[in-house]
């Protein structure tokens, strides 16, 4: 759909043949959108580059400044401040672990289960699957006081453990739902040319089933990375030490009292943080976008 | 399906997710649920009253009920984001012949960013003191009066800690609904427009009839989001002031973690579960009605 339509040729066919009163005003929402779609992205975006521009700007222009204005200086002296006021690397590295570590499961297991489930199949598969549906209509907040109680008996609060359980195990049903409804698709045929060379189960499964996921993979981790890298919740109720913090959590390290808060430092901290998934985003953005899109029209 | 040795095979390969799942999902969910008739605060023994916990909820907590209409008012602002503005765009988006894949992604980034880092944005941006970007546009464009301090005013607070939720997933269901929007087979809408429908029509007749059922699903998934919405509320207000900007969800928190009455919060959140269930089934049966009906 490029099809450009040069105002002029327009003008003299609508001269020489009457045209539809709708393709002219097709012509008319064709001119109109670019203005008012702009105009949308502008302000769904604008905070963002507000905040990105506030963390280069000196401390004393921001404060006395419009906020609509551009900086007329930039500094890096934000970042540095951001840098000593909290532990970011620590933050950073325990995101990286406790992401890793759940996405390594959730891939895992999700691919485990959709095997059995879809592949594999036995009677009882759709109640199975049924079972792992209570787990995307479920909100995470039901499973913290029964949580907590556990952990607490059994020693596990204020660990890495102790975030990663419950992230995986609400992550894992929307994987398997995506793994499931990708293994639907494989041809039977696949599975009996392998069959009968000799491959067993396993086989099939490292050979043939889980190098054909790598592009529900990438769907999967990166959009269980968004919810896991940002989690707030299981990581307030459950970690209590400086050195486990997340990076949600150390945020929470930049709110002083109101009226005290060292602004743009805290967006610089802020800018710091994001940039990892950011990055992630932009360069997969394709690949990611197609997934979203493909995964949630077929359900 | 593979025809040989299954039985085990099903096993090995069923076994790790279920055990993960059951440990992490479903075994709260059911310890919830007995909690939920317990009166508990972790410390002394716990003593079983019934359903005392539910008859307090319905019959005799004020904030329980304040809560649940928030709730609502909650998710409309973040519906109206995540469906009326993003299937807008989303159609606008059809019209336009470059630059799509560009403002898909700069829609979706919100998506990414943490929910406190969004609260600590958006404490700025509704500040009135320093002066914030919402206050600075009122000003900017003579609307002086209606300057204020957003998140301790008590006709907006509510309204305010709704709209970053509605923000930040707009891009995700924009995404989706674009995607439907474009499956839309072209004959039809040239057809209708050789007959002299406008676009508005074109709309209305022909596309949303469409792509009823991925809004719908789209709509599930808004909702069921919407409805456990609880971290930018409560680091921007924590319910405050006073039960204004109060949630189901930050209540729960509250009562669970501040007051440690564990027994009270497992009933609050049963209701929570519940009140997820009775959307899901809502839509569900909207999108039913709508496929007999055609």
């Amino acid at each position: 759909m490029s099809v450009q339509v040069a105002p002029s040729a327009s003008l003299r066919s609508e001269t020489r043949v009457p045209v539809p009163a709708g393709r002219r005003r097709l012509h008319v929402a064709r001119r109109a959108a670019p203005a008012l779609v702009t105009a949308i992205v502008l302000v769904q975006i604008y905070p963002l580059v507000w905040v990105f521009l506030t963390s280069l700007r000196p401390a004393g222009e921001f404060a006395a400044g419009n906020p609509f204005s551009l900086p007329t200086d930039l500094t890096l002296e934000n970042y540095r401040r951001a840098w000593e006021m909290a532990p970011l690397p620590t933050f950073i590295i325990n995101s990286l672990v406790v992401t890793v570590v759940s996405n390594v499961l959730i891939v895992g297991l999700g691919m485990m289960a959709a095997y059995a489930l879809t592949v594999l199949g036995f009677r009882g598969s759709k109640v199975v699957l049924g079972l792992f549906l209570i787990g995307i209509i479920v909100p995470v907040h039901v499973a913290l006081v029964p949580l907590f109680i556990t952990y607490s008996r059994v020693g596990l609060l204020d660990t890495y453990q102790s975030m990663i359980l419950p992230l995986a195990g609400f992550s894992l049903p929307m994987s398997v739902y995506l793994f499931s409804s990708f293994y639907s698709y494989i041809p039977r045929e696949t599975y009996e040319a392998a069959e009968l060379d000799g491959a067993g189960p396993y086989r099939i499964f490292l050979q043939i089933t889980a190098p054909l996921s790598s592009n529900t993979v990438i769907t999967v981790v990166f959009v269980n990375s968004i919810f896991i890298w940002n989690d707030f919740v299981f990581a307030n109720t459950f970690v209590l030490s400086e050195n486990l913090k997340t990076i949600p959590l150390g945020l929470q390290n930049y709110m002083g009292a109101m009226g005290s808060m060292d602004w743009t430092a805290t967006f610089a901290a802020v800018c710091v943080t994001v940039t990892p998934l950011l990055l992630i985003f932009l360069v997969l953005n394709k690949a990611i976008i197609y997934g979203l899109e493909s995964g949630a029209t077929k359900g | 399906m593979l025809r040989t040795k299954q039985r085990t095979a099903v096993v090995v390969f069923l076994l790790p997710p279920l055990g993960l799942y059951l440990l992490a999902v479903v075994g709260p969910i059911l310890y919830s649920l007995v909690l939920s008739l317990f009166e508990w605060d972790g410390l002394s023994d716990m003593r079983f009253v019934g359903l005392d916990n539910y008859r307090q909820m319905l019959f005799s907590d004020d904030i329980f009920w304040t809560a649940t209409g928030h709730g609502l008012v909650y998710l409309a602002v973040s519906l109206f984001f995540q469906l009326v503005v993003a299937l807008m765009l989303a159609n606008l988006l059809t019209y336009i012949s470059r630059g799509r894949e560009l403002v898909k992604t700069v829609y979706l980034l919100p998506a990414i960013v943490s929910t406190v880092a969004i609260a600590l944005m958006f404490r700025r941006i509704y500040s009135l003191e320093p002066l914030g970007l919402v206050n600075a546009a009122l000003g900017a464009v003579g609307l002086d009066v209606l300057q204020r301090p957003f998140l301790s005013d008590l006709d907006t607070v509510l309204v305010a800690v709704s709209a970053p939720e509605g923000w930040r997933f707009a891009g995700l269901y924009m995404l989706i609904l674009y995607a439907a929007l474009i499956a839309v087979p072209k004959e039809l809408e040239e057809a209708a427009r050789l007959d002299g429908a406008s676009e508005w029509r074109v709309f209305t007749q022909i596309r949303f009839p469409y792509i009823r059922p991925v809004f719908l699903t789209t709509a599930i998934m808004a909702a069921t989001y919407s409805l456990r919405g609880f971290d930018i509320p409560y680091l921007l207000t924590n319910g405050g002031p006073g039960h204004a900007s109060e949630l189901l969800t930050t209540y729960m928190y509250k009562t669970a973690f501040t007051n440690t009455d564990f027994g009270y919060a497992s009933t609050l959140s049963v209701f929570i579960v519940l009140q997820c269930i009775v959307a899901v089934a809502l839509i569900l049966g909207v999108r039913r009605t709508g496929r007999d009906a055609s």
